[in-house]
């Protein structure tokens, strides 16, 4: 192997990076700071007043861009609640996993959940008229404010579209995706709302 | 894992990993690209900490800084095809990029390789790696590299010999060109 020792030598004395100087301490670190701020800031970030703007018939969901369990506290910094399965912060969206759903979740987290059907869809708001309470304040019209990509996380066709029928729930403020709201006619939607309420 | 302790082990193992990572870049790109992409790699690293392995991390952080070069130099060649026309005119002088090496025979034999054999023959000399490791960073098994390796060492030694020297027996001729 002496051949390969030495071309291995000669290699290594054409180093490039031999005559390299450490980077400076305080440089390093801010490297480091940088990075984990950035992957923090990333990760989905919430109005925070739209959670206390129920009104006496008018209800606001800010539907979240990622999956509800994981959604930051409002007025703290973005840490993840608990939550049953890992998911990394910075998912963005349908990127992240969702657990089937079941009644027993739905009951628990849901503290508002009705029935209705779309009257208008302007721009990222969307209103639906109540058909249904299963939980929470009596109300005639829900507006959501979609934020991100939530949409696509929708049962049956993915978006809210005017004259549809849906079943939406929500916990304090925000609606719950991950297979808990979409169209009425989605399978297994109506029965999971039944067997929750 | 909570977040307070993703950063901590973060913070105790970056170091280690900006070092490296700094000097394979440094072998294989420019200042610039190198300070940017030395950025992505630690931001990539980051995100995917928990696929990091806690006992050997270099060459798996060595396969994130080659991903993020490439993709680097492929935006740079996206970019370059404006200047297509420009270049016709006034050719660049070197078609590869990096830096220049102090040996001028070894730098030529180095650059009439192809580009996987003369990326295994950097990382088995400058990072001085492993099989297995180099495994790691390129993403094949270790049995690939080991013969890939091999004919990389016999392909570099017979382009020193074309150019008139041996890599057995530099020593004997050792001098920098002026």
């Amino acid at each position: 192997m002496t051949d390969d020792d030495d071309l291995r030598s000669r290699l290594r004395r054409a180093d490039p990076a031999a005559g390299m100087t450490p980077i400076a301490p305080d440089r390093a670190s801010r490297l480091v700071e940088n990075t984990m701020n950035t992957t923090t800031e990333a990760a989905p970030r919430r109005n925070a007043q739209l959670g206390t703007l129920a009104a006496a018939a008018l209800v606001l969901i800010a539907a979240v861009g990622g999956w509800f369990l994981l959604r930051p506290q409002d007025s703290k910094p973005t840490t993840p609640v608990a939550a049953p399965t890992f998911t990394d912060i910075k998912a963005p969206g349908i990127a992240a996993k969702c657990v089937e759903p079941t009644a027993d979740r739905l009951k628990t987290a849901a503290d508002f959940a009705f029935a209705g059907t779309v009257t208008a869809v302007e721009g990222s708001t969307v209103t639906l008229k109540v058909t249904k309470i299963y939980r929470g304040a009596a109300t005639d019209q829900v507006r959501v404010a979609q934020t991100g990509d939530v949409s696509e996380t929708l049962l049956g066709s993915g978006k809210f579209e005017t004259g549809q029928d849906y079943l939406v729930a929500a916990s304090q403020g925000n609606m719950l995706i991950c297979g808990y709201s979409g169209e009425a006619g989605s399978q297994g939607l109506s029965g999971l709302y039944d067997a929750a309420f | 894992m909570n977040s307070d302790d993703r950063r901590q082990r973060f913070e105790a193992v970056a170091p280690a990993v900006i070092d490296a990572v700094r000097r394979y870049l440094a072998r294989r790109t420019d200042q610039a690209t190198a300070d940017d992409v030395l950025q992505e790699t630690l931001l990539v690293c980051w995100r995917r900490f928990d696929e990091m392995p806690a006992v050997e991390p270099l060459p798996w952080a060595y396969g994130v800084a080659r991903n993020c070069l490439a993709n680097a130099e492929r935006s740079r060649r996206r970019q370059g095809r404006l200047l297509t026309r420009i270049w016709q005119l006034d050719p660049p002088g070197t078609v590869t990029a990096g830096p220049e090496l102090p040996d001028d025979e070894l730098s030529t034999a180095l650059s009439a390789l192809r580009t996987e054999d003369a990326e295994l023959l950097r990382l088995w000399a400058w990072e001085e790696l492993s099989t297995g490791q180099i495994a790691v960073v390129l993403g094949v098994s270790a049995n690939a590299v080991s013969i890939r390796l091999h004919r990389a060492k016999q392909r570099l030694r017979d382009e020193m010999r074309k150019l008139g020297t041996s890599a057995g027996h530099e020593e004997l001729k050792e001098g920098r060109r002026p």
